[in-house]
């Protein structure tokens, strides 16, 4: 009995020192506070191009965007210190320049996003804190099922669903507009992660075959082919193209990985050609989007209007851009939410969208870093999805707006104007450096020290025992 | 698993490479072909959002300032024209969708601050907290002249210019029907477009600045040109003189020329000059031939676009010129500014301005100086001479002329100026023998004072008179005030007190101011 006193006196010590961990720390914060640097200067030289004065904010603006970032570090260091140390200062670039284009283009919508980044880093704490060992999210896969079903099928109940914009992927409850789809693709993630660690080699094997193809069990890839399904719906009924080929994406290239046989990718990619193909036959914006893609100046002043001034724009950005506040990107409709890269490259160039460009692929490369570290194979699959996620979101954006692939409405993480969007990215984010977290402590980097709810349950724990001993009963007896 | 995550990683970044490729393609590779695409506005969107400088008059009236917008307004600044339509024919207009034109066109890049010369001052003064490099382009033309101009016309179609004769500085120059810029420089695309068009097809064409862009035929006032050649050729001298005659036929014709209203006409040079008959011209132009008077027009700009700084001058001309000699008839007729003669209005002020200046033409500006953002000078117009048509003697033979015919000849009932100053002018008819309106006629007048030591030159012209046998209308009483009130009040400011219209004078006799005539042939 004394021995287990002792034990617990000994855990609630002082935190464990580590060098790999602090050394990461340092170059968070060193980094969060050059991504701070970037947005307060770019957010000054903003100002100075659209009306030559240095705006009368700047001393709070980069108090309270210190403050965030910093609030959001010290969580990270209290809770996750062994996790990667680029995550959150690209996260935090790419949000400090959405952040500085958004106020450039409508001072009303940089109140709300303020207000928004004010949710997401808030968000991104609650999860930190919430999700204190990465292998709990497995524990209630089947919750996030049908959560994510439940979140992605919402927009069409009908009373709560908008359609903005041709999509129905808006829910609005009293002045509250949402997007419930940003969330439904981490939880759907984590489901997908959970379900196919335990039953990847049971799909993998193949126990059928349909002309050349080797198919597994029916019964284990029934909830793949409804992922499928969930697809076609978003792309057929809530006209979301973007989401439906996010989603696909998602799916097939975790049903890849977890397998490790890349018939998956193929048979996905040529169910998702065929899903696509079909609905250019029946449906009419997809046939628009198409059209435009192929040729916008066959109707520049509508249709093709707002993919052609991105390019204007671009064109007139050229290398060096137009300059911060310089340029006209208010050109393009919504060039704060889908289009906000067609706007970044118009003032900040050539060398800032590059710049953006490296900041997705640096984060992209993080996210599957840890995925390659970690060991368990919920975390690898799960760090997979959710890079997968924002690689391939801010791809289809991207490559929409620059005329690469047909367009589809969705929002460049971090970047785009969008409160559920930035919101759901940084409780991903969080979710990532969690992972991240985890790996490295079970690497031995730094030691496995009891989260504060385990250290709250030892502590209890001893307190009864110590009530036992005291009482002369069994500790059994009183819990 | 790990292989395929790595593979994934090369597949995401395959991808990311793929939107840097064509990112380069967009912005790099075809940069030029997009950016001189037609419907691309942004090079104008970004020139149109500059902060733009002032163009105030020379004597320091502001005519065209911008003022910054609220935020969410379509443009970052307004332009507006404090003075309406007054200065609209200088200035022009600055709109986005519509283009610019005059000074605003012209001088775009000064207004802006994006010569070469501003961006490296305004380089230097950025060290010392200046920001912005706009600069403010001053003009020769006064407001109050302006005004003044503006009030005499009093609504009638024509123009009034005023000029320095030494140096060729345009102090005035206004034209009905005109123009308010600030009805739609600012306003949303349709109502702009609306504004323009019906502009566009108003009568007059109101978007055209008449005194310089626009062309008349000059009648009589056309004259001193045609003395000037037959001068600088040696024809000509005061002694000449000239028979008495009602008509007179011209070569390869049996059609005979006659003087104004058919009158007799005759007498010595000054007389014929004064009086304003039409024989003595004819023959003059006959006998100096085809080859001397295209030359001698020449020699006075006809045929030349006038040397202003100001876009799309007119071009005065002398007609149709290649078969003049089989034409003979014609050219007689050219002589005393008939036929196809047209004169721009502001090149009769430089025309009166050239017998003032000793003969010597100057280069009519309308732009005095530039400066920049601190008020330094940019650019300061240096007065330059454009043509020499007459030596100093026949200049001040002719200045001898034009005093005659504004002490005793056809402009005697209107030019006498203010305290005696002495005044030079020569008056114009001219019928147009528009079968539509066959009484339609302009009436001229250019005069410089004082005629000693000249220090204005004016030319008006009212563009929209009718002159029939019982009213007949002469430029020296229906132009003649405007000219007077115009000088008056730049050499005494006087005549700033309201003027009344013209009414026409109940009954001719025209010219009756010339003892011993009938009619004094002013025109055809």
């Amino acid at each position: 009995m004394s021995d287990v006193t002792t034990f617990a006196a000994e855990e609630s010590h002082a935190v464990v020192d580590s060098p790999l961990a602090r050394s990461r720390r340092t170059t968070e914060l060193t980094l969060v506070f050059m991504a701070a640097l970037i947005t307060g200067a770019a957010y000054t030289i903003t100002a100075l191009g659209t009306n030559a004065e240095i705006p009368p904010g700047i001393v709070v603006f980069v108090a309270i965007l210190l403050g965030l970032l910093l609030c959001a570090h010290v969580m990270v260091r209290l809770v996750a210190r062994g996790a990667d140390g680029t995550l959150l200062p690209l996260a935090a670039l790419l949000h400090g320049v959405g952040f500085v284009m958004i106020t450039r283009l409508d001072d009303e919508l940089a109140g709300l996003q303020a207000t928004w980044s004010l949710v997401a880093i808030g968000a991104f704490v609650l999860t930190l804190l919430v999700v204190q060992r990465a292998t709990d999210l497995a524990r209630y896969s089947w919750l996030f099922f049908f959560g994510g079903a439940f979140l992605l099928l919402l927009p069409l109940a009908p009373g709560l669903g908008v359609n903005i914009n041709g999509a129905r992927i808006w829910v609005s409850v009293g002045p509250i507009n949402f997007q419930p789809g940003e969330f439904a693709k981490i939880a759907l993630a984590i489901f997908f992660a959970s379900y196919l660690a335990d039953r990847r080699e049971l799909i993998a094997a193949s126990t059928w075959r349909v002309g050349p193809f080797h198919l597994p069990e029916p019964r284990y890839i029934a909830p793949i082919v409804m992922a499928w399904g969930f697809a076609v719906v978003v792309m057929v009924f809530q006209r979301d193209l973007g989401s439906s080929l996010l989603f696909f994406a998602l799916f097939v290239v975790m049903m890849w990985v977890a397998t490790e046989r890349i018939s998956y990718l193929l048979i996905g990619t040529v169910l998702f050609g065929a899903a696509a193909y079909f609905s250019w036959t029946q449906f009419g914006h997809v046939q628009t989007r198409v059209d435009v893609w192929l040729d916008p100046w066959q109707d520049p002043l509508d249709r093709g209007y707002q993919i052609i001034q991105a390019l204007y724009g671009l064109a007139d950005g050229g290398l060096t851009g137009t300059g911060l506040g310089r340029g006209n990107p208010g050109q393009v409709p919504e060039a704060q939410n889908d289009f906000i890269f067609a706007a970044i490259g118009e003032e900040w160039g050539l060398i800032g969208a590059s710049a953006v460009l490296m900041a997705f692929i640096l984060l992209v490369g993080a996210g599957l870093r840890t995925a390659l570290r970690t060991d368990r194979t919920f975390e690898k699959l799960l760090a997979v999805g959710l890079t997968t996620i924002v690689g391939i979101q801010g791809f289809i954006i991207i490559a929409g707006v620059i005329k690469v692939v047909p367009l589809t409405g969705i929002t460049l993480p971090f970047v785009s104007y969008g409160g559920s969007s930035l919101v759901a990215n940084y409780v991903l984010l969080a979710l990532l450096i969690r992972l991240s977290d985890s790996s490295a402590r079970r690497l031995g980097e730094l030691p496995d020290e009891p989260t504060p709810t385990e250290r709250w349950k030892a502590w209890r724990l001893s307190r009864h025992i110590r009530r036992a001993d005291r009482h002369g009963s069994s500790v059994e007896g009183s819990t | 698993m790990n292989r395929q995550i790595r593979q994934l990683a090369v597949g995401l970044m395959a991808c990311y490479v793929v939107l840097f490729v064509a990112l380069n393609y967009w912005q790099v590779g075809r940069k030029q072909e997009l950016d001189a695409r037609f419907d691309n506005t942004r090079q104008v969107l970004r020139e149109f959002n500059k902060p733009r400088g002032p163009i105030i008059t020379a004597d320091g009236q502001v005519a065209a300032v911008s003022f910054p917008t609220a935020p969410g307004e379509p443009y970052n600044f307004r332009r507006e024209y404090p003075t309406g339509d007054l200065l609209a024919d200088i200035t022009g207009y600055y709109t986005f969708a519509f283009g610019s034109t005059q000074v605003e066109r012209l001088y775009g890049d000064v207004l802006t601050g994006s010569t070469t010369e501003q961006q490296v001052r305004g380089l230097g003064d950025l060290l010392g907290g200046d920001v912005g490099t706009t600069g403010t382009v001053e003009l020769a033309v006064r407001k109050d002249a302006q005004e003044v101009a503006k009030f005499l016309l009093g609504g009638r179609t024509g123009s009034i210019t005023v000029i320095e004769p030494s140096t060729g500085a345009i102090r005035a120059m206004y034209s009905n029907p005109t123009f308010d810029p600030n009805t739609f420089v600012n306003a949303d695309f349709e109502i702009a477009q609306q504004a323009i068009t019906d502009l566009q097809n108003a009568d007059g064409n109101p978007l055209l600045a008449q005194a310089y862009q626009e062309r008349y035929m000059p009648g009589s006032t056309f004259k001193v040109i045609t003395t000037g050649i037959a001068l600088e050729s040696g024809i000509l001298s005061l002694d000449n003189t000239f028979p008495n005659e009602r008509e007179w036929v011209p070569p390869q014709t049996n059609d005979p020329i006659q003087n104004y209203n058919g009158s007799l006409c005759g007498g010595d040079l000054a007389t014929v000059f004064a009086r304003s008959c039409n024989i003595p011209f004819a023959q003059l132009a006959t006998l100096l031939g085809p080859e001397a008077m295209v030359d001698g027009t020449a020699a006075w700009g006809i045929g030349e676009e006038l040397p202003i700084d100001l876009p799309r001058p007119a071009a005065s001309t002398f007609g149709n010129t290649t078969n003049l000699a089989q034409e003979l008839p014609l050219l007689a007729i050219r002589g005393f500014g008939q036929s196809e003669v047209q004169m721009v209005p502001l090149h009769m002020a430089m025309v009166a301005g050239t017998v003032a200046n000793g003969g010597q033409m100057m280069k009519p500006y309308a732009v005095q100086a530039t400066y920049d953002q601190a008020g330094r000078v940019l650019d300061r117009t240096e007065p330059e001479v454009w043509k020499t048509p007459l030596s100093p003697a026949n200049a001040g033979i002719m200045t001898q002329l034009m005093i005659g015919v504004a002490e005793r000849g056809t402009a005697s009932c209107c030019i006498a100026l203010e305290g005696g100053i002495p005044v030079a002018a020569k008056t114009g008819t001219a019928q147009l023998g528009d079968p539509n309106n066959p009484d339609l006629s302009h009436a001229w007048i250019i005069a410089f004072a004082p005629a000693d030591n000249p220090q204005y030159a004016v030319s008006v012209v009212l563009t929209d008179v009718q002159s029939t046998p019982d009213v007949a209308v002469t430029g020296g009483r229906l132009a003649g005030p405007l000219a007077k009130g115009m000088l008056d009040y730049l050499l005494t400011g006087a005549g700033s007190q309201p003027i009344a219209p013209q009414p026409q004078p109940p009954t001719p006799p025209a010219g009756s101011t010339i003892p011993g005539s009938t009619v004094a042939g002013d025109g055809t």
